[in-house]
Order: structure tokens, then sequence, then C-alpha cells
């Protein structure tokens, strides 16, 4: 019985392990007998050929099969591109001319004044035989000034037609070979490296100067919407994106998220806007939504974004698939707040640097094709990139980012550790030499340069410096101060008048301090703007306050691109002021400065009994004070100019670290600034 | 044991259930054995030994299966190229219709394909290899060229790579067309068309090289390919769809068979070179009067005619008699023409690159290389043909700064982009890629700065010039754990400054509750306390959503010296910097000549390169920055150490701006533990030997020493001025 039971479960295991083994044997060997499938989750990839080492190469290297060349291709018909349809044997020497046509017959105001700001730019040129581009503005309808053929136009070779808006009127004319600068083009109709797109700017944009962008601080305030929606009929609403809801879509069918607010007129406070639907009111509203600084989500745009040529749009919108709108949510949803901070601030810089005015549109249009006239010399990407922007880093000046005030840190390179020095002697002509002293004596002193300019004969002798010394023979003119004399060498420019007094020891400091701030002016005086009620204008003051808005070039550290600046970006206008009334000088250096950098000026500590002697009204040539009379006018006249006020004010000096500090003197570096 | 889910596992307890089971018979087994007959004992033994045998091997078999399964796979991977499988094309299978000019992403491409993808990449499919002849038999192509074995290899190796079609959202064919001259055009149409996913040639990819052929050599590849995008070397402005089409470079097989070593930038020998043979003898010309103008500095080269037998002609080109290495002579050279021949696309651009000689391109219309996404204005120069015999005046315009610069991003192009056909294919399928996931797409930067400038240039986050609005305020953070008298004192200091508008206590200590609400001193401005779950000192820097103003000022619960004048000038120097530390007590840190490291400072310098944050304003995106993205283990380093967190801070904001901290109004006597040290008591040497601990170590972290020196601090415009106090903004400056 035992040996039964015993047995029983013997051949029990027995039974178990043999169908165990006839299952997992048969099923092995089932797996051997058949061919291998790819598995799913294992990939299994293009396959390692085995004669792979005989493959041919894709061309014989023997085989010159192009020697039979054939002559350049003809343009197809009557499509145009860059090289086949502009030429630029036109345009040698200083670089883009343009020729506008005058206006026939009645125009409008903006007609007028867009004219007037184009013959007042650099690219101005009377004669249409000269010009590079001719220039025909089509602008609106009523007047009719589009519907006549201008006499040079060539089959349009050369020629630029400038809507800003689009299609105002039929074609009456072929466009041959001309190009357009037109608002929205649509992307079929576009042509790239040939036309130009422009944005679509709606009717009361200002001609110049033009309203600042409406952002207030860098990142997104907490607790604000993540999303603005256009409206079918316009304006905006805002919703708050639950992951689950899809808001603008009509494919979705969950109801809209609960976090939806009533439509609105402006632009709601939101952090991106979504735009979608077609041109012109998608392009409109693009253009709002980047001077608010709500970062433009396009869905699939069908029209060209404005100076897409330059602009690397990737860094300031996001442009995305209408048909993956889940995908797009989810993206925005998850974007790291430093994408988010970055792409803020770039719709600010933009709009400000290209958008804010019709003249900034105009300009930035002619900037473009001069860019491709360039061709190397043009502005690098960097230039039209980043802050202050293209129109405000001539490339003529340089095309390598390091020569200029602005990218140091993105090139991860320093202002160079040496300044020159430009002394403007005007009358009487007292050859500055104590001063000249004081500043061979500092270090970082590479050369000095003395302007003469005045009546005076040169003096024949100069005192002996460590430094060389250079003497130019002026043109009498104030302007002169600020030519970019090509025997300057140095990044940075003391910029000194014959009267001024320094020490070394304040040069020394200064100039470390411009070194920090290299695009900003370091000067030792100050003067101040505020807003007269009295007289509804501006004025400003040399009067010592809490705060200050300028530094006066009398004594100052600045780039020397400043120079190249005012002397090729003004207006002759603004020039022809600045000589006429000298102390207006100082005013437009500073709004120069400023409305590129967006920031005030640097003030450092200055002597201070000197400070009391030194003239209010600097740079008045003649031994008395002239009444500053002129003064308050010319702020006005520059401010009017440049369309808006660019200066801005600090309320800080900076000192040196141990400066008037209740500790040994001995430990100071700079112990003379503290002598009172 | 635990039922585990899938049978392998399975399986090996079963064998080991069994084994057990006959170790435990063995073991008894002398007792039981011994008593059956000896034909059964020698049976069950047999029969045993068998099952137990079987059962491991399967065991085994199903514990390597992998290995088996692979050396499996290598037998068939490893294919030849002859065993493809055949396809017959018969005359009349549809073709598809030519290339659609008008074709853009949102018209042409099937974007539900590449649906919701949270690694943001698209999935590429290939087709497997085939075989097409047409009625009679007769291949249509060859099989497929060692690059485009090459090119399929490689996007199968790369994350793109799908093998399931279900999953795909971009199709590529396994017929090769990299060159148009060994395609029969219309059977190649046909052979796509029939395509399992062809559907008209949504969402495949073309690559080509060499498109058109004889006399008039189209831009584009004349295949018939309907709504594919092609990925074609060669492209002029009329062919190329912007946005759709990928501009590719012509692969340079010398690219892997010469190793030239890069060289520096620089003038060279020559200034301007042509090296390509069967240029148009118009061309030829102009290039010779050039020569003949300007004489040494321009070499114009030749295929050789009189070159011994065994000479590698590929690699030689003459000029006269004179006799140049290929492609080393490029390297001689600043620049080197690259003409268009009968095709637009030269391959010759591919070996000036890497000679690190600058590209002047004379060839109207052509679409550069990857033009999408690359500046070429920075590593090339190119000029329309018309304007060639004034090459020579256009190129000297070019400053040598600008020169060296091109020489260098030419070099970096070709080592990115052009080196291999595995970077070609990544880059256009990852151009591809940005165009899809736009919001993820690679900068402009990632594609066209070189490593060196990557490395070396900074990005400020806060790079725009704004000055906030004084309006907005700022919000103190005051971190405390138990010192609640000093704490209340520092919040009523604090309070009284006009553009404080919220106070965040962060109540650091878990064993103790903070004071009642009625206790705390009544202010004007909200307070709000935070309880931290752990006593650690980065909760100082935590981004709170109390937060919010843009300023922040951290605070110590034991600063109790600073006048509200100082304060909101503090505030008021932020707003003109905001992306920067402003802070009071100033730091410095110097390098120690004799133990080689760095140097943690206190004394009264007159350079600062810190500044504490026992009471600073900041702008609260560091705040993220601090508590997210800080580099390496630097966080649970001052976490562990309970020291330094201000030395992290000043770190990470150096590191990201580039920029040095502002310290603001003159030194004063803070209750710190170094400033004993000024007061003559005992100086706290431990805690001085910590800190520089904390530089070296952060420094190391970092990689570099991103702290700026600057001399300069912050004082009201008219501090220590001859000028009635009353009318001072900020009288209450400086007093002890």
């Amino acid at each position: 019985m035992q040996s039964w039971r015993r047995r029983k479960s013997l051949w029990l295991a027995l039974s178990a392990s043999w169908l165990l083994l006839v299952l997992l044997g048969g099923f092995s060997l089932l797996r051997l007998a058949l061919p291998p499938r790819p598995q799913p989750g294992a990939s299994q990839g293009w396959p390692r050929w085995l004669d792979a080492e005989l493959l041919q190469s894709f061309s014989q290297p023997g085989e010159l099969p192009e020697d039979a060349v054939s002559p350049p291709q003809a343009p197809h018909g009557g499509s145009c591109n860059w090289e086949a349809c502009f030429d630029t044997s036109k345009c040698r020497g200083d670089g883009l001319k343009v020729f506008v046509y005058p206006a026939v017959g009645p125009i409008s105001e903006t007609h007028r004044r867009i004219l007037a700001s184009i013959e007042g730019s650099r690219f101005y040129t009377f004669s249409p035989a000269g010009a590079c581009l001719l220039l025909l503005l089509s602008l609106d309808a009523q007047t009719g000034e589009c519907s006549s053929m201008p006499l040079q136009w060539n089959r349009g070779r050369n020629h630029l037609v400038l809507r800003l808006r689009p299609a105002p009127c039929p074609r009456t004319f072929q466009l041959g070979q001309a190009m357009v600068a037109e608002a929205s083009p649509t992307v079929d109709s576009f042509r790239p490296g040939f036309d130009v797109a422009l944005p679509f700017l709606p009717e009361a944009h200002p001609l110049r100067g033009g309203a600042p962008g409406q952002l207030r601080q860098h990142s997104p305030q907490p607790g604000v919407a993540l999303l603005a929606l256009e409206e079918e009929r316009g304006g905006w609403r805002t919703a708050d994106t639950g992951s689950s809801a899809c808001p603008w879509d009509g494919r979705c069918e969950q109801d809209p998220g609960p976090g939806q607010t009533q439509r609105q007129e402006t632009l709601p406070n939101a952090t991106f806007c979504l735009i979608s639907g077609h041109r012109p009111e998608a392009a409109s509203r693009f253009l709002q939504a980047l001077q608010a600084g709500c970062i433009p989500v396009l869905l699939s745009p069908r029209w060209e974004l404005p100076f897409s040529e330059v602009i690397d749009w990737t860094k300031a919108a996001i442009v995305a698939d209408e048909r993956l709108p889940l995908q797009v949510l989810a993206a925005l949803q998850e974007m790291s707040p430093a994408r988010v901070l970055a792409l803020r601030q770039q719709t600010q810089f933009l709009w400000d640097a290209y958008f804010s005015s019709v003249e900034k549109v105009i300009h930035t249009t002619l900037e473009v094709i001069q860019d491709r006239i360039f061709g190397t010399s043009a502005h690098p990407s960097l230039l039209w990139n980043s802050p202050p922007g293209a129109l405000l880093a001539l490339s003529t000046f340089s095309t390598s980012p390091q020569d200029f005030p602005f990218y140091y840190l993105q090139q991860g390179s320093r202002p160079e550790g040496r300044f020159s020095t430009l002394i403007w002697v005007g009358p009487p002509g007292q050859p500055p030499l104590k001063l000249i002293q004081a500043v061979a004596g500092s270090q970082h002193c590479a050369q000095i340069l003395v302007l003469w300019s005045n009546e005076r004969p040169l003096p024949s002798r100069w005192p002996e410096t460590a430094v060389p010394l250079t003497v130019i023979d002026g043109h009498r003119k104030v302007s002169d101060r600020f030519y970019p004399y090509s025997t300057i060498r140095t990044d940075a420019i003391l910029s000194l008048d014959a009267r001024s007094s320094l020490s070394t020891s304040e040069v020394d400091f200064a100039f470390l301090v411009w070194q920090s701030f290299p695009e900003r002016m370091v000067g030792f005086l100050t003067s101040s703007h505020f807003w007269d009620e009295a007289h509804g204008g501006w004025g400003y003051t040399a009067e010592r306050t809490n705060e200050f808005s300028m530094v006066l070039t009398t004594a100052a550290f600045y780039h020397r691109y400043y120079h190249t600046l005012f002397t090729h970006s003004l207006p002759k206008a603004l020039r022809t002021l600045a000589d006429e009334a000298p102390t207006c000088v100082d005013v437009l250096m500073n709004f120069i400065v400023a409305a590129v950098t967006k920031l005030p000026p640097i003030k450092v500590p200055y002597g201070k009994q000197r400070q009391e002697a030194a003239p209010l009204a600097p740079g008045v040539p003649g031994p008395r004070p002239k009444p500053p009379a002129p003064a308050p006018d010319c702020i006005n006249q520059i401010a009017a100019a440049f369309g808006h006020m660019p200066l801005l004010s600090s309320r800080l000096r900076l000192d040196p670290v141990l400066f008037k500090d209740p500790v040994s003197v001995q430990r100071k570096k700079y112990r003379s600034l503290e002598k009172s | 044991m635990a039922r585990k889910p899938y049978h392998r596992e399975c399986e090996e307890e079963a064998v080991c259930v069994i084994m057990c089971a006959s170790v435990k018979y063995n073991i008894r087994g002398p007792a039981l054995i011994p008593r059956m007959k000896t034909k059964h004992r020698i049976y069950y033994i047999t029969l045993f030994s068998i099952v137990l045998l079987g059962l491991i091997a399967t065991g085994m078999f199903q514990f390597w299966p992998h290995s088996i399964e692979s050396s499996n796979d290598w037998n068939v991977e490893k294919r030849s190229i002859r065993d493809v499988p055949v396809v017959r094309l018969p005359a009349d299978s549809p073709i598809p219709e030519r290339g659609d000019l008008s074709c853009r992403m949102h018209t042409c491409f099937d974007v539900y394909r590449c649906g919701f993808n949270p690694k943001n990449k698209i999935k590429v499919y290939i087709y497997a290899l085939k075989k097409y002849v047409d009625d009679f038999g007769v291949s249509v192509s060859n099989a497929i060229s060692r690059e485009y074995n090459e090119l399929l290899m490689a996007i199968s190796d790369s994350d793109y790579y799908t093998d399931d079609i279900n999953r795909a959202c971009l199709f590529v064919p396994s017929i090769d067309v990299l060159n148009q001259n060994t395609l029969r055009i219309k059977e190649t149409a046909q052979a796509l068309a029939q395509l399992s996913r062809w559907d008209r040639g949504t969402n495949h990819l073309l690559f080509n090289m060499l498109p058109g052929g004889p006399p008039d050599y189209n831009t584009a590849l004349d295949v018939p390919r309907d709504r594919a995008l092609l990925a074609g070397g060669g492209f002029s402005t009329w062919t190329y769809r912007q946005g759709y089409d990928v501009s590719i470079p012509v692969y340079s097989p010398l690219s892997a068979e010469v190793d030239l070593p890069e060289k520096g930038p620089g003038p060279r020998q020559y200034f301007l070179l042509s090296s390509q043979v069967g240029l148009h003898p118009e061309y030829r010309e102009d290039l010779e009067a050039l020569q003949v103008k300007h004489g040494e500095s321009v070499l114009v080269l030749d295929k050789c005619t009189n070159l011994s037998e065994g000479v590698l002609s590929v690699r030689k080109r003459c000029h006269k008699h004179q006799v140049f290495d290929y492609p080393q002579v490029l390297q001689e050279a600043t620049f080197c023409v690259v003409l268009r021949g009968a095709r637009l696309g030269q391959a010759v651009l591919s070996d000036v690159l890497q000679a690190g000689c600058v590209p002047v391109v004379i060839a109207d219309s052509y679409i550069l290389p990857f033009s999408e996404v690359l500046d070429w204005k920075r590593a090339s120069v190119v000029v329309p043909e018309e304007k060639m015999s004034d090459v020579y005046s256009i190129l000297q315009s070019i400053p040598q700064r600008q020169i060296e610069e091109m020489q260098r991003q030419a070099r970096w192009f070709w080592e990115a982009y052009f080196q291999s056909i595995k970077a070609i294919a990544l880059a256009t399928l990852q151009i591809i890629n940005d165009r899809i996931y736009p919001y993820a797409a690679i900068s402009y930067e990632e594609w066209n700065d070189p490593p060196a400038v990557k490395w070396g240039s900074v990005s400020n986050p806060l790079f725009l010039p704004l000055i906030p609005p004084q309006s907005q305020g700022f919000t103190a953070i005051v971190l405390t754990y138990d010192r609640v008298e000093s704490l209340f004192r520092v919040i009523t200091e604090v309070s009284k400054v006009p553009s404080l508008s919220k106070l965040l206590v962060v109540w650091n200590n878990q064993n103790k509750n903070p004071p009642e609400d009625s206790l705390w001193p009544k202010i004007r401005v909200p307070l709000k306390v935070v309880r931290t779950a752990e006593n650690k000192l980065s909760n100082r820097f935590f981004p709170y959503d109390e937060i919010e103003t843009e300023a922040v000022l951290a605070i110590d619960d034991d600063i109790i010296m600073l006048t509200s004048d100082e304060l909101q000038f503090g505030y008021e120097v932020w707003r003109e910097f905001p992306d920067r530390l402003v802070g009071y007590p100033g730091r410095l840190h110097l390098w120690d000549h004799e133990m080689n490291k760095w140097k943690y400072e206190s004394e009264w310098t007159n350079e600062v390169s810190m500044v504490l944050t026992g009471a600073a304003f900041y702008h609260k995106y560091f705040n993220y920055l601090y508590t997210y993205k800080m580099p390496g283990d630097i966080k649970n380093w001052v976490d562990a150490h309970m020291n330094c967190e201000d030395i992290a801070m000043n770190f990470l904001v150096a590191n990201v701006t580039g920029k040095a901290v502002i310290k603001v109004t003159p030194r004063k006597k803070f209750k710190c533990p170094e400033c004993t040290a000024i007061d003559g008591l005992s100086l706290d040497q431990t805690h001085m030997v910590e800190r520089s601990e904390c530089i070296n170590k952060f420094a190391s972290v970092f990689g570099t020493m991103p702290l700026k020196v600057v001399e300069h601090r912050a004082d009201p415009v008219l501090y220590k001025d001859d000028f009635p106090e009353k009318l001072k903004s900020f009288p209450n400056i400086g007093s002890l």
C-alpha cells in the first residue's frame, strides 16, 4: 500500500514533469523551427550587408559627367530672384542710394511724411540716375498715384514697390522685375530673398518714435493667464488651459475650459497669444501681441512673417501646426520658464527695434536690401537679432560683433584695457598742458588726440608725454568732436574739453567703471531733463539734483562706436543744429546713447572744488558764458526729431568701494578722490 | 513564491521546484529505492535523469534566449544584397504625379502621423530593400550605393528610427535615388508608387545629391514624386520649395578618404584658388584673367594631362607643369572658388570646407546646403556670376578678422554637417523634426556657433534693457529659525521701506511653531509665513508662489542695522540693474599663490566680487535657477554643510549673466561671523576656511571661476557731497 502510494506520487511527479518538458520544449522547438519575426519593441533596423564592402559609390570620381556645361540659365518665365533681376552694379560706392518718386497730384499727410522721412535719411539721393534703388510708394488708393507708370520704370529693374497696406489699388501695370515690399504677403506669392515682407501696420501707426513695448517686467506675473485667444469678431479672450480643454479648435468636442473669460477689445494680460486665421486680421493681431509682450503662437500662418529674411522669429514667436492643437497646448504648458522669459523679452526688443513706427519699418526695409547688396559686409545675424538691432548697429562700422559695445558677453570677449583721449580745444585756444599731463599719467591711456578747433594758429610745441600725441586741425565745427577719426584705435574714448580738469586717479577709476559698462557713457558732470508743465515742453538743468539723465561730454568715457553713430546715422538737420547751438551737442550725444542702450548714463565722483568752478553749459565757445537760452529749445527739437524722449534717469553714482569709509586712507586705492 | 506574470520566469521557478524535489528524493532515496526491484530502479533513475536533463536544457534555453536568438538574427541580418527579394514592375503600373511646386508642410504633409510625442522626435520608417525589375526581368537600377546604404544605416541607428510602419511619421524608401544618372526614371517612379504607404508620396523623404541629367540638368530630381519631400543637393530658387524641401550637400567621398588636420586660421600662401576641373571655358578664361592680373596670389588648377600610369588622377591637380596634391592644396588657400558646373551643387564645396578654405560660391540661384538653418554669410562669400571678374576686389575688401572667422566657421560646418553621410542624414532629419515640433526646435546659435563660441559666450537670461517700474515694489524674504525677537525687529524695520510690497517669513524650524498671528508686528503690507518641511538653507531661495514682484530682498533675521533709506536706495539700484545681485556687505575671492587655490576675503578691500545674501536684492528668476538649475551637487552640498548658500547664489548669477555684483552703500559693521575679525576680537578661522573651501568646490563644479571683480560700489548721487542734507533723497546712508 505504501509503496503503491509512493509509486503513485512518483508517477504523478514524473508525468507532471513530462508534461512540462513537452510543453516547454515544444514551444522552444517551435520557436527554433519558425523563421524569426521582428519582435515588437526590439527594433531590427537596417541590415548589415555581408557584401557592403563591395557596394559602389553613388558617384564615380573618375567620371566627369559635367564636362558639357550649359551656359548660365536664364530666369524662368516671369519669375525673379535677386541675381537675375537686381543690378547691383549701380550700387557701387557708398552703399544703397535710394530715389523716391515724387508724388503726383494731391497726397495724403501720411504719404507726405513718409516721403519726408526717407528724404531725411542717409539713404536718400536726389537723382534717379545716381540711385541704386528706385522706390515707388504705393500707399492709398484714393490719391491714385499707383495708376501711373513711373518714368524710369525700365521694366521694374532695381525698383521697389512699397505697399504698407495689402494691395491698395488694382495693379495697373506689370510689376516686371520690381521687388515688392508688402504687408504680410501670402507664402505662395512671396519670393524669398527678393521680395520683402512688411508688418501689417494699423492706420494710426505713429510715423516716428512710436510707443515702446508694453512689457513692464521680464517674467510673467504668477497666476497670469497662459493663453489669450482671438475672437472671430475681433477682440480677445483669455483661457486658462486645463489640459483637456481645447479652446480654439472646432474639431475638439469638449466644452471650452472653465477658466474662459468674456471677450474684450484690448489685449488681455496673458503669456501666449494664439493667432490663427488669415491675413490681414491675423497679421495685425500679430503686431498687437508683439507690442504687448504676449508671445505670439501662430497656427500655420499662410503669410510670410515680417522681415523673415533677417529676423529669427523662432526667438520671439512660436509657429505651430494648426492640425495638432493638443500638442501645441501641451508644449505651451510645459515650456520652461527660461524659454518663456527669453521669448517675452525678444518680442519687446523686436517691436522696439523694427516695428514701433512707420519710419522704422521703412528703414528696416531699406536696410534689408542694403544687406543683400553688401554681401559679406552685411549685418551678421547677431546684430539683427539682439539689442539694439541692426538699425542702430551700423554694418558700415564693422561686421565683427566684438567691435561694438553691445555684444561683449555674447562673444565671450571683453573691452580692451586702453583708451584714447580726445581733447577738443575750442576758443580761446590755450593748449591744455596740465590736462594732457594728468591724462597721460594714466596707465590705461593709449594715445592722446588734440582736436584744434579755433582761430589761433597751432602751437608748434607740445609737452613730452609717455603716450603718442596727435594734433588734428579741425573744421571749427562742434560736431567735429564726434567724428569717427581713423586715428582712434581703441574701443574707449575719453572725450575732454580743453578747459576740463581731471586728476589721473579720477581718470583711472572712471575707465575701470567704463569697462564694466562699455555700452554706456561714464561721466563726471551731469545734468537732468524734466518736463516743464508751464511751457509744455522738455527742459534740462545742470543743477545738482538727486538724479541725472545726461553726462556732459566735456569729460566722459564712451565707446568709439558712438562717433560713427553720431556722424552717420543722425539726420543732417540734427547735426546742423548741434553746430549752430553748441550746447546741444551734449544733449544730442546723450540722446543717441540712451536711444541705443535704453539705459541711463553713469556718474563717477568728481573733485569738489572744480565741480563748483565747472561751467554749467559746457562746450560754449567764447570767453563769457553765453546765456543758456537756446538750450531748452534744443532739447525739444531733438526730442521731436527722435519722436520720443529716450533719456532715462539714474539715482546713483558709482564710487570706489572704500570711498570715504572710516578706514585708514593707506588701504584705499583712490585716495585723491576723497580730498575735498 | 509570488506568482509572476512572465512565463519565462515561471519556467525557471518550475525548474527549481522540480530540481529541489529531486534533490529531496535523492536525499531520501537510499531509504526508498533499495526496496524496489533493480529493474525498476534503473528505469526510474534513467527516466528521472532524462526528465531532469530535458528540463535543465529547456530552462537554460529559456534563460539565455537572447544570445541564441541574436546569433540567429546575425545570420539573417548579415544577408547578401544579391539575395534581396525581387519585385517585378509591370510596364503599366502607376506613375506618380510630378512634384507639386506649391507644397508646404501644412498642405502636403500629414502631420497627424506624427501625433503627440513627449520626446518631440519624429519617427522614421525605412522600407525593406528590394530589387526591382521590369517586365523583361531587366533591373531598374543599381541595387544600392555605398552612401545610401550608409545613410539608411545612420537613420536606423538613430533615435528617429522605428520599425513599426504604423507609428512612423516619415517614410524613407530604400530605393536609391542619390544619383539620377544611374536611374531609369519612369521605372523608379513606378517603384516608388507601389510602396505600401506611398499615398501620393505623403510623408515620404527622398535623398538625392546629383539631380538632373544632360542636356539641361534640372536642379531637382526628375523622378516624378508627387508630394514626397526632397532632400536634394543642388536646388535652385526655382525648384526649391521653401520650408518643405531640404537642401543638402553633395557628399564628397574624399571626406572619408583624406584626413586633413585642422589648420589654424590666418593668411595662407594663395589668396584665391580654383581647383575644379571641367569648368566651362568662359569661366576658366575669367579665372585665368584673374591669375594674370594678380600673379602669385591666385592659383587656377586644372586636371593633369601628363600623369604617369597608376597615379590616381582624382587626387592630383596641375597648373602648367606643376603637380599639386588634391585636396591638400586647398589648405594653402584663403579663398577657394566653388563654381557651378552643369549642376549647381558641387562636391568640391565639402572639400573646400574641410580644408578650412572660405568657399567663394559662384552659382546664381543656388540654394546652399541646409540654408534653412545654417547662416552661410558667416562661412562663405556668394558672388553673382556676372561679377566674377570683380571677385578679387570683393574678397580683398573683407577685413582680416572676418576672414579668420569665416575660416573657422567653414571648418566647423564641415565637421558638423558635411563630413559624413551620417552627419548629412541626421541634419536633414533634425530640420524636418524642427518644423514639426517648432517649440522644441534647435536655435540659430546651436546650429551655427562653433563649440568654442558656445562655451565662451554668455547669454544673459535678462537681456532686455528694462527698468522695472518703481510701483511694483519688492518682496522681502526673511529666513528664520527661532530668533523671534530679532525677527520681529527686522520685520518692523523693513516694513518702513516705502517700496516694500510684501513680507515673506520662511520658518525653517520644524520643531517649533511660529508665534501666533496676534503676536506678529502689525505692518502695512501683507505678511506671510511659509513653513518648510526641512531645515535647509536652500529654502531661502525657493521660488515661492507668494512672490509676486520681480524684485526679491533676501534678508537675515538679524540684519537690523540697515536704515530704511539704505534699503529703499538698494531697491532703486536694483531697478537700474535688475539682472544683478545688489547687496550690502561685499566680499572678495582671491587666488592664493602659496596654496594654489581660491581664498575667501572679508577684509576692507578695494575690490568686491560677491555680496552676502544676508541682505541683497535680486530678480526672482534666480530663485528658480537656484532651485532647479544649479549645476552639479552644489545645492545638496550647501544643505549638507549649512553654509555658503550665498556664495552659491553669487556663482550662479555671475555665471549665467556674466556680470559683476553691485555693492550698495558704505561698509557697515554687520553682525556676521567673519565681521568679528574687524572688531579685533577672535578671528573665526574655521569659518573663513569653510568659505574658502566653498569657493574652490563651486569653481570646480562650474568648471570656471565665474565671479567678476569690480572696484566700484553704488552710492546716492549726492552721497557725502557738500549739499543740504534736507534736499537729499537718501540722507540716512552709511550711518553706523
